[in-house]
């Protein structure tokens, strides 16, 4: 959550109209309505709830989360236009996001 | 130093270090050295040590430090150095190559697919949990 607040302020008008940033977590869908509203960055959320994307991806971290539930790794992926992976960051401790300065800069590297 | 003043730069120290780092956890610099905490907990309890060593008289104040600093201390290596840990295994994603489609739902009801924004927009996708 705090990530996507860190990339938001980095990016400026012009990026966050050229580029779709789309946030997948297992969080109920009234969850995520609250946080686009909150950060007001038109992020699209999109809600994993069974985690079946997720699970597709290889992002599982099983049994990871505080009941022991199955939860995702967090990861960043950026996409060029034909929805190829050109950066992906993917987290070893879910404390540790990327610096939104190189997410930035693998977004403006695909011209 | 006298003891008492060694007693509350290690609480402060102990209590500040954890406030600052959710308070900047935005600032990717900040959230991506969540051992500084555990050096700040380690500095505490070493500060802790130290008035214990030089009470004379109420000693209490000077163990109650270290015995709050010695539990974050473990507490807090315990959290970063193995709970934290995401253990490392094979993804779909390879650099290079196409993103496997999905369609999900946003927070509106609508359905989205990643395959919408395919020849429109470069895409960030991200996948998040908790706070950080």
């Amino acid at each position: 959550m705090a990530e996507l607040q860190g990339l938001g302020a980095a990016l400026s008008e012009a990026e966050r109209a050229g580029v779709e940033i789309v946030a997948v977590s297992p969080d109920p869908n009234e969850r995520s309505q609250k946080l686009a509203e909150g950060l007001h960055l038109g992020y699209r959320f999109l809600a994993d709830r069974d985690l079946a994307v997720t699970r597709r991806y290889g992002l599982v971290h099983a049994r990871g989360g505080p009941s022991g539930e199955d939860v995702p790794r967090p990861a960043t992926i950026v996409l060029d236009r034909n929805g190829v992976v050109r950066w992906l960051s993917i987290s070893s401790n879910f404390q540790v996001r990327p610096d939104p300065a190189d997410v930035l800069r693998a977004v403006r590297g695909l011209s | 130093m006298t003891s008492t003043w060694l007693v509350i730069l290690s609480i402060a120290l102990a209590l500040g270090a954890p406030a600052a780092y959710a308070l900047l956890l935005r600032v990717a610099v900040v959230r991506n050295h969540p051992e500084a905490y555990v050096l700040a907990f380690a500095v505490a309890t070493a500060l802790a040590g130290l008035a214990v060593a030089r009470a004379r008289t109420r000693r209490w104040p000077a163990w109650t430090a270290l015995a709050l600093t010695g539990v974050l201390l473990i507490g807090g290596s315990w959290f970063n150095f193995v709970g934290a840990r995401v253990p490392v295994a094979p993804t779909a994603l390879r650099v290079g190559e196409r993103a496997p489609d999905f369609t999900l739902t946003d927070a509106a009801g609508r359905p989205a697919s990643l395959a919408d924004y395919r020849g429109q927009k470069p895409v960030v996708l991200i996948f998040y949990r908790g706070y950080w």
